[in-house]
């Protein structure tokens, strides 16, 4: 088990957005997370990478509670999350993004020896870190927007961009909030096929999404969510059927 | 040793209560409009230079000299706003450096002309009250009175018409207020017209107490800006608590500790309030 | 690329043009506050942190410098080196205060404005150290050794000139050695979104603090030059007209670049000399400048001058 919810809860003064949800996920899963809009999809991802303190719960990452460390303390133990708002430092460019994300994969790759970057003198490192940028964009497909300033692309590359800059952070385990939304059809395929290579390579993965079709493509397991709480759990097929999930999207006449 | 306390307190109440004015200036600009006026002592300067050149030099009565005075500073301010402070709205870096400039062109005009050296109003009210033990000159109640009264005034004046709603409405959301038909423009000059003003009132209140000269812009718009802080930006009754407290803290550290670091007493406390409350003792938290 | 060469390559061969001292003179002291330019714009160009706390260090080191060759019968360089580490104690205890509590812009310059004040006044009140507001007068000199010569004092303009032109040169040569380095590409991403900083996994507070430090350290030799170079010390050193002129300088020639404190520094220092006035008409053009320029060409000199150049390219 490399991340558990146990029992998250929030309450947001008279509010309560999510209420005592559990569920876990295994190293090498992709998990889908679905509900309609104000379901708590994304409050309840925001806790999981720490960003949003529980009311109540606890978040297990690797054995241990990690839903009052910094998000800094987080991101370099493998969990990093993407938003559903695209963040991105719009005043410079692609490449300079992805390598200001380079910060912990330098960091792991070097360790104190980076210092030795200050005097100019780590070649290496530099050159491997410049093709794990490319890589990393090419995967992405921003190869051709690498001097763009990011602040110029349009919506769906600003989205990839976040996931690349995400990657970039060689996670363990990535957390996407909304991936798919607002993205074109073409966008989606290409999304779709960055994240199975993704997955392919070892990064577990936890999606957020209202897109059904989106998640049905990609997800293994699939936790529904509906007024905070959890209403089903299981396969795509099964979970899609459930009568409690139809019946929170569509009302109950469909049920 | 009460006496000598409570003389203290009175007396830095009344020193605060002329922090508190400008503080008042400061909050309400930075509060309503965004733009820092850290040039707001000048204005005070130029109010006293102006007073003591009407009543001196003009032969107006002081009470008389006032209210051209405070206008002159207001006209001041108006065409400074005019020309550079209305373009740094909500930019902090760029309103400091106008304010730098503005603060060197002015007090170096008024060096030129008036040189360093201290001039002095004679006395408008002489005498003073006794309270128990404690003298109290009465030019200096007076100037407190009027100080409180124009601050009470502002903020009644603020919190119950069409215009303070508007200003506050503008300071919340430019645009929003735009679309509902209030003047920003408008709004912007009114706001530096009147806290350049207040200035300058306090600038010629000023001069009936203490001796002039080019520099004393510098220390109180310090000054103001630290009680401003201290009340909480956007507060403007707390203006006013911030600049009294600031006075009595200074003026009764001065009795149990060294005098030379009266103005670190006033510090010490405002980083410590910094630090645990940082919108102030009556700002709103966001 | 060309430009910079032209620009240090024309510093260097100044002095065998002009054979003035005034001139000299000009350019020593706009080196010296050059480095005081520098390293604040490392922590507020670079890193986003308007702090007021410059003038403090560079006060700070100027008195220990001096009292450590005095009374410890140190040489000159070796006593700028517990200066800078004092330096760097002030900025960790100060930037640790602020950047813990998370102050926001507005509230960091004014919290390193108060503890600038703070060491102000200590500095203007220990009389038996720092001799109060009379100041202390400083009559050694700072010595090299020379290939050939030996241990020479550093006198006369020429001398002072290259001395601070290489050390200039130097502080210049350290904060890009580490803006281009991982820890610069952390201070921008710092400066441009803290949130977004974090997720990516920088520790903020701790590279806030390395800023901090690092630009304190740099600035505390500035502090021991001048202090040499002039032959007096005082409490003004640390006062709040250091910081705005300071701050001015940066922006006049372009925060967020090396070379533009620099010539912010340039022009501060010398336009006022170059035009005869009375020092009040004097103030009275550079509080103007300073105003032209923020409201005209808010990049500052180099700042605009670049943008220019990258429009033409385009």
């Amino acid at each position: 088990m490399l991340l558990e919810a146990r029992n998250l809860t929030k309450r947001f003064l008279g509010l309560v957005a999510v209420s005592d949800v559990s569920f876990s996920v295994d190293a090498g899963e992709i998990v889908g997370v679905i509900g309609p809009n104000g379901s708590g999809k994304t409050t309840l991802l925001s806790m999981m990478a720490g960003m949003l303190p529980p009311s109540d719960g606890a978040v297990v990452w690797k054995g241990e509670e990690i839903q009052r460390l910094r998000t800094d303390v987080i991101a370099a133990r493998g969990l990093v999350k993407t938003f559903q708002n695209p963040q991105v430092f719009a005043e410079l460019s692609v490449v300079d993004n992805v390598l200001v994300a380079s910060h912990l994969a330098f960091k792991h790759a070097l360790g104190t020896r980076r210092a030795l970057d200050l005097v100019g003198l780590e070649h290496r490192a530099d050159l491997r870190l410049a093709e794990r940028v490319r890589e990393v964009l090419a995967l992405c497909n921003l190869a051709d927007a690498t001097d763009q300033l990011a602040g110029n692309l349009s919506y769906g590359e600003e989205k990839m961009l976040g996931v690349a800059m995400a990657l970039m952070c060689e996670p363990e385990m990535l957390l996407l909030d909304e991936p798919a939304s607002g993205l074109g059809r073409e966008e989606i395929e290409n999304l779709t096929s960055v994240l199975r290579r993704v997955h392919a390579a070892g990064t577990t993965l936890c999606l957020v999404d209202h897109k059904i079709g989106f998640l049905r493509g990609l997800a293994e397991r699939v936790i529904a969510l509906n007024y905070g709480r959890k209403i089903a759990e299981g396969t795509p097929e099964k979970v899609l059927v459930d009568p409690a999930v139809v019946e929170a999207y569509l009302g109950r006449a469909h049920a | 040793m009460t006496q000598l306390v409570l003389g203290q307190v009175l007396n830095g109440a009344i020193v605060g209560s002329m922090y508190g004015i400008i503080a008042l200036g400061i909050t309400l600009t930075f509060g309503i409009t965004g733009i820092v006026n850290f040039a707001l002592g000048e204005f005070m300067m130029i109010g006293a230079y102006a007073t003591f050149a009407l009543a001196e030099r003009g032969g107006l009565p002081y009470p008389v000299a006032v209210v051209p005075a405070a206008c002159i500073a207001a006209a001041a301010g108006y065409l400074c706003n005019k020309a550079f402070f209305r373009f740094t709205r909500g930019n902090l870096v760029n309103g400091l450096l106008v304010s730098i400039g503005l603060i060197s062109v002015f007090e170096s005009a008024v060096l030129w002309y008036w040189s360093a050296t201290p001039i002095e109003m004679h006395y408008v009210l002489p005498g003073a009250i006794r309270l128990g033990d404690v003298t109290l000159p009465k030019m200096k109640l007076l100037v407190f009175a009027v100080i409180v009264v124009v601050i009470v005034l502002t903020y009644v004046g603020l919190a119950r018409t069409w215009l303070g709603r508007a200003s506050f409405a503008y300071a919340q959301n430019a645009e929003a207020a735009t679309l509902m038909g209030v003047h920003t423009e408008r709004l912007v000059t009114a706001v530096m017209l009147y806290s350049t003003g207040l200035a300058g009132l306090g600038g010629a209140l000023y001069a009936s107490l203490y001796s002039l000269e080019p520099a004393l812009g510098g220390v109180y718009v310090l000054k103001g800006m630290e009680a401003a802080i201290l009340g909480g930006i956007g507060s403007l009754m707390g203006s006013l608590w911030g600049g009294v407290i600031l006075g009595v803290i200074e003026a009764v550290g001065s009795i149990f500790l060294p005098t030379a670091f009266r103005d670190a007493y006033g510090l010490v406390v405002l980083v410590a309030i910094l630090l645990f409350r940082p919108s102030g003792l009556f700002g709103d938290e966001t | 690329m060309i430009a910079r060469a032209i620009f240090w390559g024309a510093l260097a061969l100044l002095p065998l043009m002009v054979k003035t001292d005034f001139v000299l003179t000009i350019f020593i002291y706009a080196f010296i506050f050059g480095i005081l330019g520098v390293t604040f714009d490392l922590v507020f160009g670079f890193t986003g942190q308007l702090s007021m706390f410059h003038p403090a260090v560079f006060g700070v080191s100027a008195y220990m410098t001096h009292l450590l060759v005095v009374n410890a019968k140190l040489p000159f360089w070796l006593a700028t080196l517990p200066a800078a580490a004092t330096a760097v104690v002030l900025s960790i205890v100060v930037g640790g205060i602020c950047f813990k509590f998370r102050l926001k812009t507005f509230y960091f310059a004014v919290v390193t404005l108060a503890f600038s004040e703070m060491a102000r006044l200590i500095v203007m009140n220990w009389n038996s150290v720092t001799n109060g507001t009379l100041g202390l007068v400083v009559s050694g000199k700072p010595t090299i050794w020379w290939p050939g010569a030996g241990v020479v004092a550093i006198k006369g303009p020429v001398a002072w000139y290259y001395l601070t032109l290489v050390w200039l040169a130097a502080t210049v040569f350290v904060c890009a050695r580490v803006l281009r380095s991982w820890m610069g590409r952390a201070f921008g991403a710092i400066r441009l979104n803290e949130d977004l900083a974090r997720t990516l996994g920088i520790n903020v507070f701790r590279y806030k603090l390395v800023s901090f430090a690092l630009g304190s350290a740099l600035a505390s030799f500035a502090g021991g030059l001048y202090g040499y170079y002039t032959g007096y010390i005082d409490p003004g050193y640390l006062g709040i007209n250091q910081s705005m002129e300071v701050l001015a300088m940066v922006l006049l020639g372009g925060q967020g670049t090396l070379t533009g404190p620099i010539v912010g520094s340039l022009v501060l220092t010398g336009l006022p000399h170059v035009i005869d006035l009375r020092a009040e008409a004097r103030a009275i053009l550079y509080g103007a400048i300073l105003i032209f320029t923020i409201l005209v060409m808010p990049r500052g000199i180099v700042g605009t001058l670049r943008a220019w150049r990258a429009r033409r390219a385009a």
